[in-house]
């Protein structure tokens, strides 16, 4: 920032810091429900356990035991690692989500809008249809399966969408409903076969952070971590695009092979989410609007806090999950986002955009 | 790799996390004090458990190792339930799974940790389980059994496709459960009493036996391979039964023409006035025969102590001139 910029900013000085407020609350939002998610549980083990396990255990500090074993094993190898999950995976689909928003100038996108469900659902159907029973590290089929889908129903998406004469946007998103229907119709298939594998679909399809576990979250985390931070770095091409491709072009962007990247990139941090925690609805699409009727359309602002508002939303939406008696996760998203996104755009000034 | 991995991963989140914490009340006064030297808490018990431990190889070809005799143990299926307590293992039982038609009544007391809706894995930590019997074929979701072997507890996987399956069940929990004999008396006794009941009617005539299962929407009945086939076989019947997805239409149901109808939904209410009344269904035998009978699904199905049970009340329905020994 010049000083020129800086002196011309000064009378909406005011205005500009808010992301920064935002930015600071979010993240003290983040870090309380974090420490609420690995407090809370079906088990009660006091606070001060709690927090003496975390010390322990985490930070080597020398404290008296006056836990059980059992409440260590909760607190580190059953709570923390599902909040951090629910944390990463929520990070991730609020990123994505934003980016499909952007990408595709489309307000009613969300990380699923390219066939990443439909794909990874069908995935996840085939593994527990299958008579497989393989487990590699935690891994099953069923986590391959979903992983693989998702990405394989995006990249066939892309192809098809190239042939032909639509407008790409149109193309892309005509393409992704027509595929996503066909995977859909499959999955219906298998659910029919399935018998008494029916509950697992469902259970997938609901999704949830249930068999979260240290293993699964070191594999998913660095795939959604080095694609949104991948995404973010891009964020300057994205707000190219959000104008339409003719003015990213006249600004530089080399708008193919932009788009193919930050697709890419937004449908790996997907499918990494939906193979560990199953198809969670409603973060990737509200979250990124929340924070645009915040802060305005900017991708700078909008992708960071996106990522935090979102990893929030989910820590909180697993915990409440948790003490109603473990109900799907996917309920208390939808649950506590639509409410609170109704009164923000009931708020919003008029002419808000992407 | 992976525990340096997430050891780096946690320590990283969880200090942002304490920093904060650290800033508001939620940090207890205690942990400002200095530690009590506590010397007795530092003692480990004596390391004698090697002797009992138990080796095993579950339904799903899994080698469990069940390192001492099990004091707290969870059973995840109503079958391991009935058995755990048919072979003397019940007061080491601490939780079970959720059941509709709950028995033995002794299990009453037991604390809930599954539903149909899923596993609370935490729970079953918090009471220090070590051991558990789960359901196979995904009846215990599959991410829990690997969940829980993951944190060190011996989980053992029973999946009954057939009455031997379940006499098989029943001898590797009393092995896991440290019971052995008392499970390979129970599966004996079993055995004999099935092969005494079967050989009552092995030489009578079979009726041909539709087994409701559910008609409420579709007709659900038995498969060919399925435990209802194999028990309706012992008992002396020929079983009217379907594929795999245990649906059967009405059509191929009235052209098999049931001679004895058994209402395995008999506890949701269904009647033999009912059936009888059905469209459609009047043209069968055991209609016009009035050969329409109550059956208690759950002991004719769950593979556990009550099988035999099943088979004499299934005896009882379609052969009622065969006088059976007490039971």
């Amino acid at each position: 920032m010049s000083a020129a910029s800086l002196s011309h900013a000064l009378p909406g000085l005011a205005r500009r810091r808010r992301p920064l407020w935002i930015a600071l609350a979010g993240a003290a939002a983040l870090v309380v429900v974090l420490v609420l998610g690995v407090a809370a549980g079906s088990v009660a083990v006091a606070p001060a356990d709690t927090l003496g396990i975390l010390g322990s255990r985490l930070l080597g500090l020398d404290l008296a035991r006056t836990w059980s074993a059992a409440a260590e094993t909760i607190v580190i190898e059953l709570r923390l690692p599902r909040v951090l999950t629910a944390m990463v995976v929520g990070l991730g689909l609020a990123v994505a989500g934003a980016t499909f928003q952007g990408l595709l100038r489309n307000p009613l996108a969300d990380p699923y809008v390219l066939g990443t469900a439909s794909g990874a659902a069908l995935g996840a159907a085939i593994a527990v249809v299958l008579p497989v029973r393989a487990v590699v590290l935690e891994f099953g089929l069923l986590h391959g399966l979903a992983f693989a889908g998702a990405l394989g129903a995006v990249l066939l998406v892309y192809r098809l969408s190239r042939v032909g004469g639509l407008a790409p946007l149109t193309s892309l998103l005509l393409t992704g409903y027509a595929v996503g229907s066909l995977l859909a119709a499959g999955l219906a298939m298998a659910m029919f076969v399935s018998g008494a594998g029916l509950r697992q679909i469902f259970a997938y399809l609901l999704g949830g952070f249930d068999a979260a576990s240290w293993l699964r979250l070191a594999t998913a985390t660095p795939l959604i971590l080095v694609a949104s931070v991948a995404i973010l770095a891009r964020a300057r091409a994205l707000n190219g695009l959000l104008l339409g491709e003719e003015a990213a072009a006249h600004l530089g962007v080399d708008v193919r092979r932009e788009r193919a990247i930050m697709l890419a990139l937004a449908s790996l941090a997907t499918a990494a989410a939906v193979a560990v925690s199953g198809l969670i609805g409603f973060v990737g699409l509200v979250v990124p609007h929340v924070v645009r009727l915040l802060v305005g359309p900017n991708a700078r602002l909008v992708l960071p806090l996106s990522a935090l508002l979102g990893a929030s939303l989910m820590v909180v939406a697993d915990l409440a999950a948790r003490l109603l008696g473990d109900i799907p996760v996917g309920v208390v998203t939808a649950v506590v986002g639509a409410p609170f996104f109704l009164a923000i755009l009931r708020r919003a000034r008029a002419g808000y955009e992407l | 790799m992976s525990s340096r991995l997430r050891l780096q991963l946690a320590s990283l989140l969880v200090a942002v996390a304490l920093g904060a914490a650290a800033c508001s009340e939620v940090v207890p006064p205690a942990s400002s004090e200095p530690p009590p030297p506590s010397p007795s808490s530092i003692v480990a018990p004596t390391a004698d458990a090697t002797p009992a431990a138990v080796t095993i190889v579950d339904d799903e070809g899994t080698t469990v190792v069940v390192p001492t005799r099990p004091e707290r143990i969870v059973s995840l299926t109503p079958a391991a339930t009935e058995i755990l307590f048919a072979i003397g293992a019940g007061d080491r039982v601490v939780a079970k799974v959720d059941d509709i038609t709950p028995y033995p009544p002794e299990a009453d007391r037991l604390p809930i940790v599954a539903t149909f809706e899923g596993v609370d894995v935490e729970r079953i930590v918090g009471l220090e389980a070590d051991l558990v019997i789960a359901g196979g074929l995904d009846f215990t979701p599959s991410d829990v059994v690997v969940q829980m072997r993951g944190l060190g507890i011996p989980v053992v996987v029973l999946y009954a496709a057939g009455v031997d399956d379940a006499l098989r069940g029943i001898e590797l929990i009393g092995e896991a459960a440290h019971e052995a004999d008392a499970g390979r008396a129970l599966a004996a006794s079993m055995r004999a009493a099935i092969g005494e009941l079967a050989g009552l009617v092995a030489d009578a005539p079979r009726p041909r036996t539709f087994y409701e299962i559910d008609a409420s929407n579709a007709i659900y009945t038995a498969p060919a391979d399925s435990v209802y086939a194999e028990m309706l076989r012992l008992a002396g019947a020929d079983p009217i039964t379907t594929d795999a997805s245990y649906v059967i239409s009405l059509e191929r149901l009235v052209a098999a023409d049931p001679e004895v109808i058994l209402l395995g939904d008999a506890a949701y209410g269904v009647t033999a006035e009912a059936v009888a009344a059905r469209p459609g269904w009047s043209s069968m035998s055991a209609v016009a025969a009035g050969a329409i009978f109550a059956v208690d699904d759950v002991v004719i199905t769950r593979p556990g102590p009550r099988l035999v049970d099943g088979l004499r009340a299934l005896i009882a329905a379609i052969h009622p001139d065969v006088a059976l020994p007490p039971g």
